[in-house]
């Protein structure tokens, strides 16, 4: 427990800005694990004839144009939004460590081509580069995961790189090498934790941008396919209702907002509690 | 200074061609024939390979991508398959208004960014400070095409003040720009604040101090001809991504531009319209990069020095 | 340094003012249309090689024949024409002093010039009864035919064939159409962005009227923009907001706000477009019949009616409008919700129901794909279908494509269900969707079966006379009917919404829809 509480982590957590940020992302994960405990409507099924109603004692943030509940498909709809983005950043992050540490470490003409490589997506912002992998993947929950992970490589081989090639000069990896490390062990066990701080910052970070950029896509309906919701796909199809039933954008995109304001607030208290705002701007 | 400009346009030739070609090869990973949508109903496969033939698709790729490149060096980009037209018509249709909502949008981040940061900047740590970065940063967590959504509700529903839709005069332009300047707002706002607070306590500025200036003078006048390094360079960063980021916003108003353009012609396979908007996209933000850094260059005098 | 910049951003923006101000907001004399949601995306006006045409097409082009509201035909182009006894000719008398907007004079030979582009296009089946045309004089027109065609003045009515300008037609080859078209149409083609928007300006030379038209011409409104937008709710706002002057299909959802605003009347016309849902028949599982009648029979119409579409309209049992005779088939063959019947089906078809709700059969669910395309309302109604079909163990995926790339995925035959809807007033229409040569496109549910072709033939060439034509194509599309190629979900009447401060309607509509005719009588309220 002391261990926790003396952690960044902890730290952050005591800040008020950090407690608030923290405290509603646990909350939204909370929910959205336990969704079908908390409500007592299901999210796929339709009531025609209770369509549009504005939110109500029954129904608190109204229904949809097919009469289902929205606070429920908001909270399934987390489900969707936020493990798509968790995992292409998840997946992005790992990606961009491996190619940013080794071309960091080995230099040279392989630093050169991954480099030029990754910046070649660096030249689109990331809502274009992930509308054309949607187009070459086809929609649904594949493409989106892939598009955004490939959205946002660029920014940690870039990052990765960047911490790799200031700390790998230090001493002690100069003393690690002298004592006869080989090359994987010095970047796995000496590289790659010191290097990890900043990345992983970034990354929650990152998480907020993509649950933006997933919540695009689905607005162009080229995310989750119904009837699974996704905050994006919600406000997809409540665009035609703008007029009618205002409700049914409003609020998943409020549920947008909040935790993405969330993830930025608890990033930048993180970055204070590590003291790495020096090296965040490295990249 | 001259020299270092023309060292780096020339050193964005080889990005250039690297992008063309990623450009060119990523589009035809696109499943879809473009000759599906030209095919008569009930024609066999002579048709197909006929029209296949005419748009020069038969080829091997590098064939296509040599010609393609040979024709847009001479300002060539080919016809549109399904409109039929000269692809560089309809970028050049589309671009003035990508361009002024682009600008506008640039224009009103950079104003009120550079307003808020130094305001807060001047008032740091205290609750107005506070406010207004709290303030910009939910500007640039809205999701672009929500807050659209929620502006024309607001403006053009209820208070009907502004069109819907559309790029029919000017104050079809006031939501748009609005909707991505909120955005590019809070960048500008962060770096401009962290810029002032760092160049504040150098010391030169020290030294204004102790010859008993006025701090706002101090401020206004020297601190911030510091701290706007860093502001511009993230000004011409955004150029290109201003451009191809208002694609959502494009079709939230449905406005012509490069995005909505670049949408149809995804959803349509016709790839020359889509190789030219992407290049043009990509373009920006080569060019958006390099006058980030001549400008960095023009105005920081140590870069200038080590240049000279 | 930053003056020059100053001065060149200057430039700039004067350019961009002066590109904007040729498009002032609204210019008197100037409409705004906003195309209903079936037209948006039509890719040309080469109405020759269009199976989908728009409004635009009424106004640039004049058509031999016009239809009145009543189904009757009535002069255009042609004053007179006359039917040999036995259906093997028609001659048609063409309207002296016509010019086209190139100035080239309207003569019988042009029309012949013109029929002859039909041969081998897309639209083929509107002159395949035609055996030779002739010009008998500068301004008389024999038709020879194949066989009697009791359809032939529908046909020559109808949108695809409005009279272009054969000399322009073969010049410009595949630009016609899109950077151009000449017809003799009331208004001219000035500029046409695709799957944006079309501008019209006036035909100062028209004089030619048709008979059900109150104003012979010039039109009386200077200049109008047709424009394409794919987002209901938008058009709708636009129309609320005064950014347009007309809708020419207002969604059903927006009747009851557009009646609150006092400056928006609305105008109902009868239905012409059936919404349906296609069933691909060579697809398993839909290649069992049982399965397709268990679809077909899922489908509930009342409730889509009800709840989708506000009540507004019908529900569709068989395939085409109510207005239509042939539409009068034998109550056996009516399509209409029966869920125990899909149950009982599908139970017999070996499709147990498993635990999770979806059908099992050799340990393989019960899962389709449903097609439909990305317009808001079309993914609406899908997800009303999709649980339909859930409610009987179907499991039916949902993939969307753009209106415009649609056509080109049904020719890969790849579809099984589709939601989709046509707007067609005749009952060939049949032929169209459901002949066995056009597979994948427009005939999506791929149906091909010899029985069809041989009443399709019977129906489509051997008809002598209407009636024999009514009872043929009610055969036929009985067959179609029982062979469960489709199921029939909504008629929607045609709903117009417009400006009542802006724009004066002609005191009654005399055509089945807004057409060129219509607008040449419309008013501008100054």
């Amino acid at each position: 427990m002391t261990a926790l509480a003396d952690s960044p982590v902890g730290r952050t957590l005591r800040t008020p800005k950090g407690a608030i940020a923290g405290g509603w992302i646990v909350l939204l994960i909370l929910l959205a694990v336990f969704a079908p405990l908390l409500t007592p409507y299901e999210y796929d099924v339709q009531n025609l004839p209770g369509a549009f109603a504005p939110p109500s004692a029954q129904h608190w943030f109204g229904t949809d144009e097919f009469g289902r509940d929205l606070l429920t498909r908001i909270l399934y709809g987390a489900r969707t939004s936020l493990s798509v983005s968790a995992i292409a950043i998840g997946l992005s992050v790992s990606a961009g460590m491996v190619l940013g540490a080794a071309a960091g470490y080995i230099g040279g003409r392989f630093d050169r081509i991954v480099t030029s490589i990754v910046d070649l997506t660096w030249s689109f912002p990331e809502i274009l580069v992930a509308l054309i992998l949607v187009a070459i993947i086809g929609p649904g929950i594949t493409g989106t995961l892939v598009a955004i992970g490939v959205a946002y490589l660029a920014q940690f081989t870039r990052l990765t790189r960047a911490q790799i090639m200031a700390i790998k000069g230090e001493t002690f990896v100069e003393a690690a090498r002298s004592l006869g490390a080989t090359d994987t062990h010095i970047l796995l066990r000496h590289l790659i934790p010191n290097a990890l701080a900043p990345v992983l910052v970034s990354a929650m970070l990152a998480t907020g941008d993509a649950i933006i950029l997933e919540a695009t896509l689905g607005f162009f309906g080229l995310g989750a396919q119904p009837p699974t919701p996704s905050w994006g796909g919600m406000m997809s199809s409540g665009t035609a209702q703008l007029f009618k039933a205002p409700w049914i954008i409003l609020f998943p995109g409020l549920a947008v907002a909040i935790t993405v304001i969330a993830i930025n607030l608890f990033g930048d208290a993180l970055i204070r509690a590590l003291d790495i705002r020096s090296r965040m701007r490295s990249a | 200074m001259l020299g270092y400009v023309l060292k780096r346009l020339v050193m964005l030739l080889p990005v250039f061609f690297a992008v063309s070609v990623v450009i060119f090869a990523i589009i035809h990973l696109i499943p879809g024939d473009p000759v599906d949508s030209l095919l008569k109903v009930g024609s066999g496969p002579e048709q197909r390979a006929i029209l296949t033939a005419r748009y020069g698709l038969d080829r091997p790729l590098p064939v296509q991508y040599a010609i393609w490149l040979g024709n847009l060096l001479t300002g060539d980009m080919g016809t549109a398959i399904v409109g039929r037209r000269p692809v560089a018509d309809l970028v050049m249709a589309a671009l003035p208004h990508s361009l002024a909502l682009g600008g506008l949008a640039l224009l009103f981040s950079t104003i009120m960014g550079i307003g808020l940061g130094v305001i807060a900047a001047l008032k740091r740590d205290t609750w107005v400070d506070q406010a207004i970065m709290g303030g910009v940063l939910i500007g640039s967590t809205l999701p672009g095409f929500w807050l659209g959504l929620l502006l024309i509700l607001a403006f053009s529903v209820h208070f009907a003040w502004f069109p819907v839709s559309g790029a029919r005069g000017w104050s079809s332009l006031v939501l748009p720009v609005l909707t991505i300047g909120l955005g590019g707002t809070a960048l500008v706002a962060r770096v401009t604040r962290v810029a002032m607070i760092e160049a504040s306590g150098r010391d030169f500025v020290l030294l204004l101090h102790a010859k008993g200036l006025h701090p706002l003078r101090i401020s206004l006048r020297h601190v911030l001809r510091h701290a706007l390094i860093p502001v511009v360079t993230i000004l011409a960063l955004r150029i290109g991504w201003v451009l191809g980021g208002a694609v959502t916003v494009e079709v939230v108003f449905a406005r012509p531009g490069l995005g909505t353009l670049l949408i149809k012609a995804l959803n349509q396979h016709d790839y020359p319209v889509v190789q030219a908007c992407l290049l043009m996209l990509a373009m920006a933000v080569m060019l958006g990069t390099l006058l980030g850094d001549i400008l960095q260059a023009a105005m920081d005098p140590r870069v200038r020095a080590a240049l000279a | 340094m930053t003056k020059r910049f100053r001065h060149a951003a200057f430039a700039a923006t004067v350019s961009y003012f002066a590109l904007m101000g040729t498009t002032p907001a609204v210019m008197a004399q100037e409409a705004v249309f906003v195309l209903p949601l079936s037209e948006v995306g039509v890719p040309s006006y080469n109405i020759v090689t269009q199976g989908n045409t728009n409004l635009g097409a009424y106004m640039i082009y004049d058509t031999l024949v016009v239809q009145d509201a009543d189904q009757s035909f009535h002069a255009g182009l042609a004053t007179a024409w006359v039917e040999a006894p036995d259906g093997m000719s028609w001659t048609f008398e063409i309207k002296p002093g016509v010019t086209f907007h190139n100035g080239e004079p309207l003569t019988a030979a042009a029309i012949v010039a013109w029929l002859g582009f039909f041969t081998d296009s897309d639209n083929s089946f509107t002159t395949q009864s035609i055996e030779k045309a002739e010009a008998t004089g500068d301004l008389t027109v024999k038709l020879t035919m194949k066989n009697p065609d009791p359809n032939l003045l529908f046909n020559l009515a109808s949108s695809t064939m409005g009279v272009i300008e054969p000399k322009a037609y073969v010049e410009m080859g595949e630009d016609y159409g899109v950077t151009a078209a000449v017809g003799t149409g009331p208004y001219k083609m000035e500029s046409f962005a695709i799957g944006s928007e079309t501008v019209l300006v006036r035909n100062d030379d028209y004089t030619w009227g048709s008979d059900l038209a109150d104003n012979k011409g010039p039109a009386k409104i200077a200049r109008i923009t047709l424009r394409e937008i794919a987002e209901d709710s938008t058009a709708f706002l636009e129309l609320k907001t005064g950014g347009v002057d007309m809708l020419m299909s207002v969604p059903t959802d927006f009747l009851g706000e557009l009646a609150k605003e006092p400056a928006i009347s609305t105008l109902t016309l009868p239905g012409l477009e059936v919404v349906y849902m296609p069933i691909n028949v060579t697809k398993a599982p839909f290649d069992d019949i049982k399965v397709r009648e268990a679809a077909a029979f899922a489908v509930n119409q009342q409730e889509i009616l009800d709840s989708v579409y506000g009540g507004v309209g019908a529900v569709a049992n068989q395939f085409l409008i109510s207005a239509l005779p042939e539409s009068q088939v034998d109550p056996k063959y009516l399509i209409s919700y029966d869920p125990a019947r899909s149950a009982a089906l599908l139970d017999e078809a070996g499709w147990a129901m498993g635990a999770d709700g979806i059908r099992i059969k050799d340990g393989a669910p019960l899962a389709i794909s449903l097609w439909t395309q990305s317009d808001s309302s079309f993914r609406r109604l899908a997800e009303v279908v999709q649980a339909e079909m859930k409610a009987v163990g179907i499991a039916a995926e949902i993939t969307t494509f753009d209106s415009s790339t649609i056509r080109d995925q049904y020719k890969t035959g790849e579809q099984q269900l589709a939601v989709r809807s046509y707007w067609w007033a005749n009952a060939d229409i049949v032929d169209w969707f459901f002949g066995g040569d056009r597979l994948g496109y427009p005939n999506v549910s791929m149906f091909n079966d010899p029985k069809a072709e041989v009443l399709r033939a019977a129906a489509m060439t051997g008809s002598k006379n209407s009636e024999e034509r009514i009872a043929n194509f009610k055969a036929y599309h009985e067959y179609v009917l029982s062979q469960f190629t489709m199921a029939p979900i909504y008629q929607p009447v045609q709903n117009i919404g417009y400006n009542k401060d802006r724009l004066k309607m002609p005191a009654t509509i005399r055509a089945p829809r807004i057409n060129g005719q219509t607008i040449l009588s419309m008013e501008i309220i100054e």
